[in-house]
């Protein structure tokens, strides 16, 4: 076997002396991080708490709750304010409460997506990347193709087919509009993590330890699984928490198209449903596009970080 | 040589299998003969007309034969009928695919033109205050997505400032240019600016790492400009992941078009898109995604290509294998 001498490079300047301050021995994280983990937890924590202790949550209005200004309902009638944070919305309701209420199925969505694609993609990333030739061929023939479908496209037929096809076979019954969004994203999101995941073993494969267990006569699986996959994981969560920023604005993005789950309305139905509006009732949009912004933002400061921290290239866009 | 046809011969097997996966499909679930061209034709139809549809269009052979017919159809630029709208194909889809390739191609060169000067001087200029500030703002322009950043600039520059027109009428560059780049000028930045976040960063990240190497510091040596070490010696070692990342983004784009064409009214391919998927318009989406399909993989050809004529070395590898 053959060692390469990787030089190191050389840096124009000696590189700046690592900092040694404070907030570094003590290991405390970036504010953008701590923010955006804080964002996250409290997003999760306040939707799961509206949705099934609402009792614990007593400012959120329920869900179809309208607001009444001066006793009188009427469209867009207050702005963000103490009656309602966001302001409220075409029917009357709380666009905060709507905001909240939405966000379930779309963590939901974007979390079982990401799963889906992560165990699928890392089981075609992992068999293609330690067995390599034939196996790898066509496995990257599949994520190649998968890669040349816009996902956008590929989720808008696939949603409207499965529409379709529920009424033609009975067994497809248990799908869901919610399960139709979350398995074609699952789908998309497939491709890019056999990917990362194969790229990942391709390189960890050649490392002695592996070579060691091969050597003391372990079965191909035993190094697959409890040599090659533990070694993994830290590129996978790293890619799961980009890949759910992703997922996440592409449900806003099929929500907006009006192939979003009925209810409760996600962030994007509530911008397509307000956006004609946006001159009268600037906050029925822009909330809602904000806690977009400000989730997505937070997967990928997440991301970046466990990127930066495992030292994982790949995962960084 | 050998690796030119390698390549090309794959992906003209994805561009086969993904055209072909499509059309099969889009017919699941039609399994009684005459289904297809029932609904090709929509609503209520004589058995006559289903007859003869399906004869017209070879819709009772096997999907592998239809699909051989269509190919070649497709070759000779008969893309089929929309038998909805009594229309050839090529002719209802034709402007439709010219607004979307305008938007499409507009918002990659933006992205270009504007990230590239941008992740050359972050670089330059490491850990500066500009460096950080241009670090921070494309981090959160890659955490927009399309939809919101539309809804923004629509707020913006078209509610409050008034600069844009709302819909984006279809005006072609010959008839009135002036017209045509402030139609599109909103929604090409929408799509353009999180696309051209995510280049800026990864030439940034490129770019530090290739002016630490040692060819730059004997360039600086001999005396050679900062400008030219930057621009021809730094840049050209660098633009790798750049160039991988228009092959990958390019899908994206496509995807974000379809949304940005929905939000400012314009007749592009997306909106057309979802119009045929809903009436199951057959031969318009088999059309649609097949131009889709075609353009990112040959586009992903190109880029595969282009390492070669960036880097010497790659062309003599390739050479000997």
């Amino acid at each position: 076997m053959t060692t390469t001498i990787t030089p190191a490079a050389t840096p124009l300047e000696a590189p700046a002396p690592a900092k040694h301050s404070l907030r570094a021995r003590l290991h405390i994280p970036k504010l953008g991080v701590l923010l955006s983990a804080l964002w996250l937890i409290g997003l999760t924590a306040l939707t799961l708490l509206a949705n099934y202790v609402p009792s614990a949550v007593p400012f959120i209005r329920t869900y179809d709750a309208k607001v009444r200004i001066n006793g009188r309902i009427g469209q867009y009638k207050a702005g963000p304010g103490w009656t309602a944070w966001f302001g409220t919305g075409r029917s009357a309701e709380d666009i905060f409460a709507r905001c909240i209420y939405g966000a379930k199925v779309t963590l939901a969505i974007g979390i079982g997506a990401t799963l889906f694609g992560l165990i699928v993609g890392g089981l075609i990333g992992v068999v293609s990347g330690y067995f390599q030739g034939w196996t790898d061929r066509v496995s990257s023939v599949i994520t190649d193709c998968l890669l040349s479908i816009p996902p956008l496209l590929l989720a808008l037929i696939l949603i409207l087919r499965l529409d379709d096809l529920k009424e033609v076979y009975t067994w497809l019954g248990w799908l869901t509009r919610t399960w139709q969004i979350t398995l074609t994203l699952g789908l998309v999101a497939v491709a890019p993590f056999a990917r990362i995941v194969r790229a990942q073993t391709m390189s960890l494969r050649e490392r002695e330890f592996v070579t060691a267990a091969r050597s003391l006569g372990a079965s191909r699986s035993r190094i697959m699984f409890r040599e090659l996959l533990p070694n993994l994981v830290p590129a996978m969560v790293t890619v799961a928490f980009t890949g759910l920023g992703i997922l996440i604005a592409a449900e806003a993005g099929l929500a907006f198209l009006g192939l979003g789950v009925e209810r409760p309305h996600t962030w994007g139905k509530m911008i397509d449903i307000s956006r004609d509006s946006i001159e009268k009732a600037w906050w029925a949009t822009v909330f809602p596009c904000l806690m977009l912004f400000l989730t997505v933002l937070s997967f990928n400061l997440l991301g970046d970080e466990l990127a930066r921290r495992f030292d994982i290239r790949e995962a960084a866009v | 040589m050998r690796y030119l046809v390698q390549r090309i011969l794959r992906f003209a097997v994805v561009f086969f299998l993904v055209t072909f996966g499509l059309m099969v499909l889009m017919r699941l679930g039609m399994n009684k003969p005459g289904d297809p061209a029932r609904t090709m034709l929509g609503g209520t139809v004589t058995q006559q007309q289903i007859d003869e549809t399906t004869k017209a269009y070879h819709l009772d052979s096997p999907l592998i034969v239809q699909y051989g017919y269509w190919l070649k159809g497709m070759v000779s630029g008969d893309m089929g009928v929309s038998v909805q709208q009594n229309l050839h194909v090529t002719t209802y889809i034709k402007s439709r695919v010219l607004t979307t390739l305008f938007l499409g191609v507009y918002s990659l060169l933006l992205a270009m033109v504007v990230s590239i000067p941008i992740g050359v001087l972050q670089a330059y200029r490491r850990d500066s205050v500009r460096d950080k500030l241009f670090s921070g703002a494309s981090f959160a322009f890659v955490a927009i997505p399309p939809v919101v950043m539309g809804v923004l600039l629509i707020l913006v520059f078209v509610r409050w400032l008034h600069w844009f027109p709302r819909t984006g009428e279809k005006i072609y560059p010959w008839d009135d240019p002036k017209e045509h780049f402030r139609n599109f000028a909103l929604p090409v930045l929408a799509l353009s600016l999180p696309v051209g976040a995510v280049f800026s960063r990864l030439l940034r990240g490129d770019m530090v790492r290739t002016l630490q190497s040692d060819f730059i510091t004997l360039a600086s040596a001999k005396g050679v400009s900062t400008r030219r070490i930057l621009w021809r010696h730094g840049l050209r070692n660098s633009v790798f992941s750049v160039i991988t990342a228009i092959g990958l983004q390019l899908a994206g784009i496509v995807g974000g078009a379809i949304v940005v064409e929905q939000l400012f009214n314009m007749k592009g391919m997306g909106t057309l898109l979802i119009t045929a998927i809903l009436s199951k318009d057959l031969f318009v989406v088999q059309a649609l995604a097949a131009i889709i399909v075609f353009s990112v993989v040959v586009v992903n050809l190109l880029v595969d290509l282009s390492y070669a004529v960036v880097d010497p070395r790659i062309r003599q590898m390739r050479a000997l294998s």
